[in-house]
């Protein structure tokens, strides 16, 4: 079974090309606004998304933005970097829809987008800084669930058997059935996309992030922010709020439960502002 | 039939008897319905906290976001096309957590809490409540005849 899952992999689309051609660029102390400009104009889906992205709230731009130079001249690296992760990660979605999971391939990114939101939520709270590293690995933390979704949905009544009557969560249902779970998967997924180790990690942990260290983040940064999404309602899908809590996470955050009903009211008001950003598929 | 749609932390009420109240992705946060048979008004409130003294000038903007500022305004709603307090049949679901939760997001239990409270110093009874477990919920109120229906991710409809 797990060969075949494996195997699956195969099937998915490869990362948009211009993504990562700009990653390069981004990485570059001396990238310039044209040499950009001239990669993301190649890709006329990405084009269309940088620009609604950059016209969204959530990104504060005062001005209307109209062309993609005058985009990528006013956002600034490190949302360049968010919105062009964005731009290309909702390409993907769009084009494979997580059945099994979901009904429409439309509520694992919003999911998706709420994770991302709140990632730098705490970032922001924590750290006194958001960080695109961690806003990329939330944005793609469930993409395992694109190639899972086909074999959740043949053996459901199997693992909802083990999620109702025998106390698993989904996560540790689907390891039975299947021997992998969707978060491996999903940092297998990552690896193909040649995205670094720790992006990787936090997808491959982000349910798990006691079995990393504690002093690697960000596996705990969406961990945490996927729990928050989920508690709203913007859940992943069918498995939802069978998930578990760790102990060890909200003393490591030092949040006390004013902050983390705090946390949701800035939540509300960050997917309210990226609307632009949720309807993307 | 029609449906409209309740966004979280958002209120609707109706007395157009083709309406249908919904509310989608309940995790943690509380659904109230409630409905006057004789009047034919119907309301849906879905809050996402319990106490608005957590950030005042929010609940004034937006009083459905909380329990305590939410449900009186979901009752006056109704009041104002014609609805009375003595007829009104109140239902409740939501307020779900995840699998552990011994030391942190106990959200779902506080809202479950904060509302039984206000229903009971106000003398008004729960006619049916939904609430607690680990999954998500969707909550349906028709107008047409007061009924409310509950689907849970990946289950069936019930009625409550």
């Amino acid at each position: 079974m797990i060969e075949k899952i494996l195997n699956s992999i195969k099937a998915i689309p490869a990362f948009p090309e211009t993504v990562q051609r700009l990653m390069i660029l981004l990485n570059r102390e001396d990238y310039s606004v044209q040499e950009l400009a001239t990669v993301v104009k190649y890709d006329q889906a990405v084009t269309a998304n940088v620009l609604r992205i950059a016209n969204s709230a959530y990104f504060g731009l005062r001005e209307k933005v109209k062309s993609v130079e005058q985009a990528l001249s006013l956002l600034g690296r490190k949302n360049l970097i968010r919105t062009i992760q964005t731009a290309g990660v909702s390409k993907i979605f769009r084009a494979v829809p997580a059945r099994g999971y979901v009904t429409t391939g439309s509520e694992l990114w919003q999911h998706s987008v709420a994770v991302a939101l709140m990632s730098q939520i705490l970032s922001r709270r924590i750290r006194g800084e958001e960080d695109d590293v961690l806003y990329t690995a939330a944005l793609l933390h469930d993409v395992g669930k694109m190639i899972m979704g086909e074999y959740v949905e043949e053996a459901m009544t199997a693992i909802m058997d083990k999620v109702t009557q025998q106390g698993y969560s989904f996560l540790e249902a689907e390891e039975e059935v299947f021997g992998i779970n969707h978060a491996e998967l999903g940092g297998k997924i990552a690896e193909k996309w040649k995205y670094p180790e720790e992006i990787r990690d936090a997808i491959r942990y982000h349910h798990r992030p006691d079995l990393l260290s504690e002093d690697r983040p960000v596996p705990w940064f969406v961990h945490l922010s996927d729990q928050f999404a989920s508690l709203m309602g913007v859940d992943g899908g069918i498995d939802g709020l069978a998930c578990r809590a760790l102990e060890q996470t909200i003393p490591m955050f030092q949040l006390r439960h004013k902050d983390l009903e705090t946390c949701f009211i800035l939540l509300h008001q960050d997917m309210d502002r990226a609307k632009d950003v949720m309807n993307l598929v | 039939m029609v449906d409209i749609v309740v966004g979280i932390s958002d209120l609707k009420v109706s007395h157009r008897p083709e309406d249908v109240l919904v509310t989608y992705a309940l995790g943690s946060c509380i659904a109230v319905a409630v409905y006057d048979p004789v009047a034919k008004v119907g309301g849906l409130l879905h809050y996402m906290l319990p106490d608005s003294t957590l950030d005042p000038e929010k609940a004034r903007q937006n009083p459905a976001m909380f329990a305590d500022t939410g449900i009186p305004v979901l009752f006056k709603s109704c009041y104002a096309l014609g609805a009375e307090k003595r007829r009104m049949i109140v239902r409740a679901a939501g307020g779900a957590s995840i699998l552990d939760d011994t030391n942190f997001f106990r959200i779902g239990q506080k809202n479950i809490m904060a509302m039984r409270k206000i229903f009971w110093k106000n003398n008004v009874m729960i006619e049916s409540e939904d609430t607690g477990g680990n999954f998500n919920r969707t909550v349906r109120l028709a107008l047409t005849n007061g009924k409310t229906y509950v689907k849970t991710s990946g289950g069936s409809i019930k009625e409550i």
